[in-house]
């Protein structure tokens, strides 16, 4: 191993040339964007309820980036439009995902815009698809006899639920539903917003 | 140590052993360097190229956003064409014994203010134009076009049917709007000759339609959900609005609910939140909802937001593509969409994301409960731009009949 | 390169060995170059066959001739006419309303805009005329075959006029612009593929309305309705034409015949289905809906049923004069009030 030097100085040089171009020219491009006026910010409730979606590991089945319909079909799955970077204002970090094991969420809330269907769904996915491969979170409900007053009883499909007693959502349910119900991007798009447009040519030309 | 100093010398004696292995500098061969400058001028190639295409359909949107918000400055016969001739035809004579001409008509002749309001409210009931008296049921264009749109509109239709030179401004169009904002569509032209003082002739008398009224039992499945199901409203929306793919309701024809709700029941559409939902309805349950939601009256929440192409979207609408068979939306679901009980629903104003997955639904046989499979074998002639193009094209549509858009407004803030 | 295999591993320290290894890189350093500049020219369009989205015809109407498309009607006076043209054609009973005594167009049946092959295409029928019909035993013109299509099929006797548009209208004036338009390029004076309504072969049982019934019932009542009476819209403007009774063709018009309603339903219907049918369900539907009663033929005059039979429809296949179900057909159905579109 000799020349050390020149190799440490190309070997540096390569990744300032690609923190430059991976991540500050996009900064300053994307920072050149403002929040679209159809976004708002997470309230304190969304916020918990991001960070028990966090914590659950939804984003390794779920992605929240619905792509252009060139790269996949996600408009007439009804996901929504295709993302576009101002979506992810107020998402620090985003929760992009990568694996698409279940639906795309980024509309979530428009699509199933139903706090009931969410809390039971996460009772139990398979009460509603009986072929749901999504595992059920029972442990964000309790059972109880009766409801106490302000509790939100969860309503379940007949032979899912529990033989004495309600279901009742826990504070952590509550949360998660409330911020999948405020994932809706269904706002358009900014005409002059970041978006991916590679290899759609405008109509018209061949 | 003797021993040691020996294996040094021995060691130092075999110099390969303290070989150091580097690499000479060896020229590269010249078809690699080639092969990289010419994977270099690939890449910067292909950069430019999706930089053009990105700035092109930058501008395409822009410009298109242009027109839908009224940006650009046009005249109002594009949107004279494209949003009042499949009604009124492309001469401004109407059609006989159903839509009235707007050439020598009474209304149009007081000018583009009257015009612009009647664009804003829309009518429901009966109205007398010249010497014949028609049903009268017009949607409203307030929730689907800006002001300036609706001002060139109405400056149009008055100059080209009527004798008004006027010309009706954005700024007057939005205090005409904030004047009707709440009022409904008008009664007929009963109410607009009464609510506007003009001389409009004899017009028929305004026969309220009997309200619909909702059991409890009915309105609590509609609003709070029963025993084991979620409440109609939490995703269809308190006015049947509905959003996304979730279809709008407010409209639908009793008859096409029902069958619907049925045709869940028995698998032909599989929906499987839908189907727990129909599972404990009775058919009188079904009957009543399906009566509710008929008589409900909203303006158009939804938007063209998939991306496809407006023009293809209005000329399959309109035309068909008889190339592949596929006949105009309109020659069955009316002639602008508003539908034809019972098996035909109203399209106009049902949000792009629903009709473009009930499309392909059909297409991939999730949906099988077309009258002769029509729209399962249109749509599988139907290309996904395609889909997309006439599932925008009719998002862009006003509902029918009008409705009054503060109540939409409310539904916004609705969680 | 032609050493024996044998000598090379005979002879590892060979230098040719070495050479070939080098040329070999060369090679497909080069290939790889001339793949890369190859996509990146085909990529950028310098090469053509990159244009392959244009439109195809498909099988509906591949094959046929092709009339232009609306927005090549020329902007001028002519083009005026031919979209006047286009608008009566579209909309007959606005556009030529006091000729017209039904709920009809000429659209209904002359599918897309009079473009469709097998739905009597305009552009076929304009090189025909003018022609002898045994209808009327005379040379006819295009002007008198449409005023044939105002007295029969949109039934001007009941019309506000009373009859067709009169020789020389510009009603015909402007039809014709049309016709015209859309027969550019097309050969005259001869007989076009597509033309007309085609025709059906005969089959072994005949045609029954009993079988029709259950053909129309599965196949036709969910557009023109269980009565054949057609659907309206919320603003009683026909989506669905009325297939018989008042608002429909009388009984001199084309349609009436069994065989002519045949061979359009077996070509054209279900709407967005051509073929759908067999032909022995062509023929039973036909037969059905011509079996109901319909507006009298308007040559009958002061006839009687027989008398007109015998003059006008001897020979055709329709139920006119005849017994069905125990109704004689041909009688006509009542005359309205007042004239159809007439002030109310």
């Amino acid at each position: 191993m000799n020349r050390y030097l020149p190799l440490s100085i190309i070997a540096l040089g390569i990744l300032a040339f690609a923190t430059l171009l991976l991540v500050i020219a996009p900064g300053i491009q994307i920072g050149r964007h403002d929040a679209p006026p159809g976004l708002e910010p997470y309230t304190e409730q969304q916020l918990r309820g991001r960070q028990v979606y966090v914590s659950l590991g939804c984003v390794y089945c779920h992605s929240q980036q619905p792509r252009s319909p060139d790269q996949a079909p996600d408009g007439a799955r009804g996901w929504g439009r295709p993302a576009i970077a101002a979506d992810y204002t107020y998402d620090a970090p985003h929760q992009l995902g990568t694996m698409r094991t279940g639906p795309d969420l980024l509309n979530v809330g428009a699509r199933l815009p139903s706090r009931d269907w969410h809390l039971a769904h996460l009772y139990q996915p398979r009460a509603i698809f009986d072929w749901s491969i999504m595992p059920a979170y029972p442990f964000l409900f309790e059972v109880k006899g009766a409801p106490d007053p302000g509790d939100v009883v969860v309503s379940m499909p007949s032979g899912f639920g529990p033989e004495a007693g309600v279901i009742v959502a826990k504070q952590d349910a509550l949360d998660l539903t409330a911020y999948l119900l405020s994932l809706d991007r269904t706002y358009p798009a900014p005409a002059d917003a970041i978006r991916d447009d590679g290899y759609r040519r405008p109509e018209g030309t061949p | 140590m003797t021993a040691d100093k020996k294996q040094e010398a021995e060691r130092s004696s075999r110099i390969d052993e303290t070989f150091e292995p580097y690499e000479l500098h060896g020229k590269m061969p010249w078809p690699l360097i080639a092969f990289a400058v010419g994977l270099g001028l690939w890449g910067v190639a292909t950069l430019f190229e999706t930089r053009e295409d990105v700035v092109g359909a930058q501008a395409e949107r822009v410009a298109r956003s242009h027109t839908e918000t009224g940006v650009a400055t046009e005249p109002g016969a594009p949107l004279f064409l494209a949003r009042c001739s499949t009604c009124h035809q492309p001469d401004g004579l109407g059609v006989r014994g159903a839509i009235p001409p707007l050439a020598g008509s009474a209304f149009v002749a007081h000018g583009p203010e009257l015009v612009a309001t009647i664009l804003l409210r829309g009518i429901d009931g009966p109205i007398r134009v010249g010497d014949h008296v028609f049903n009268g049921h017009m949607p409203s264009f307030s929730s689907v076009l800006a002001d300036v749109e609706i001002g060139e509109l109405a400056t149009y239709v008055a100059r080209r049917f009527g004798t008004s030179s006027d010309s009706l401004n954005a700024p007057d169009v939005a205090m005409l709007r904030d004047r009707v904002a709440g009022s409904g569509s008008f009664k007929g032209g009963a109410e607009i000759a009464s609510s506007t003082d003009l001389d409009l002739g004899h017009q028929p008398a305004f026969v309220p339609a009997t309200a619909v009224s909702l059991t409890p039992e009915v309105s609590a499945l509609v609003f709070t959900g029963r025993g084991e199901q979620w409440a109609c409203a939490s995703c269809h929306g308190d006015l049947g609005q509905g959003k996304e793919n979730t279809p709008r309701l407010a409209g639908l024809s009793a008859d096409y609910i029902v069958k619907q709700l049925g045709d869940f029941a028995a698998g032909r559409r599989l929906n499987e939140s839908m189907r727990l939902i129909v599972a404990s309805l009775s058919d009188e349950e079904k009957r009543q909802l399906g009566d509710y939601y008929a008589a409900l009256r909203v303006p158009s929440n939804a938007r063209p937001d998939l991306g496809g192409s407006l023009a293809r979207g209005e000329a399959l609408a309109l035309h068909g593509d008889w190339s592949r068979n596929v006949p105009a939306c309109f020659s069955c679901h009316g002639p602008s969409g508003f539908g034809v009980a019972p098996e035909f629903p109203p399209i106009a104003a049902q949000h792009a994301a629903y009709t473009a997955s009930q499309l392909a639904a059909w297409a991939g046989g999730r949906r099988n409960n077309s009258p002769l499979d029509l729209m399962g074998r249109i749509s599988r002639e139907l290309s996904d731009a395609d889909r997309r193009a006439v599932a925008d094209y009719l998002a862009s549509l006003p509902p029918v009949p009008a409705g009054d858009d503060t109540q939409i407004a409310e539904i916004g803030e609705h969680p | 390169m032609t050493e024996p295999a044998e000598s090379l591993a005979a002879k590892p320290a060979d230098p040719q060995r070495g050479r070939i290894a080098r040329w070999w890189i060369h090679a497909a350093g080069a290939g790889i170059i001339a793949a890369a500049l190859g996509a990146l020219a085909y990529e950028s369009g310098i090469i053509p066959g990159r244009q392959t989205s244009q439109q195809v015809a498909g099988p509906a109407t591949a094959g046929f001739f092709q009339p232009p498309a609306d927005d090549q009607i020329p902007d001028d006076e002519f083009g005026a006419a031919i979209r006047r043209g286009q608008a009566i054609f579209m909309n007959t009973s606005t556009n030529a309303s006091q000729y017209v005594g039904n709920g009809l167009s000429c659209s209904n049946c002359h599918l897309g805009a009079g473009r469709q092959p097998f739905s009597a295409p305009m552009w076929a029928a304009w090189g025909q005329y003018p022609r002898y019909r045994s209808k009327n035993n005379q040379i006819n013109t295009m002007e008198d075959r449409v005023q044939g299509c105002f007295t029969f099929s949109m039934n001007a006797q009941h019309s506000v006029a009373g009859g067709p548009p009169p020789h020389g209208d510009d009603i015909y004036r402007d039809l014709q612009s049309y016709f015209y338009w859309l027969a550019s390029g097309a050969p005259n004076n001869e007989l076009m593929s597509g033309a007309g309504f085609g025709r059906v072969a005969r089959t072994e049982l005949g045609y029954s309305p009993e079988r029709g019934a259950q053909v129309f019932a599965a196949n036709c009542a969910v557009c023109h309705g269980a009565e054949g009476q057609g659907q309206m819209d919320i603003n009683d403007r026909y989506v669905f034409p009325p297939l018989w009774g008042p608002n429909s063709y009388n009984w001199g018009a084309g349609m009436a015949r069994i065989d002519t309603a045949a061979a359009f339903i077996k070509h054209n219907m279900p709407l967005s289905q051509p073929g759908r049918l067999t032909d022995q369900e062509a023929w039973d539907v036909a037969a059905y809906i011509n079996s109901f009663e319909r507006p009298k033929d308007a040559r009958q005059q002061g006839r009687t049923i027989e008398e007109t039979r015998r003059l006008y429809h001897d020979g055709d296949e329709i139920y006119y004069g005849q017994v069905v179900n125990g109704v004689l057909l041909g009688v006509g159905t009542p005359d309205p009030v007042r004239p159809v579109g007439a002030v109310d």
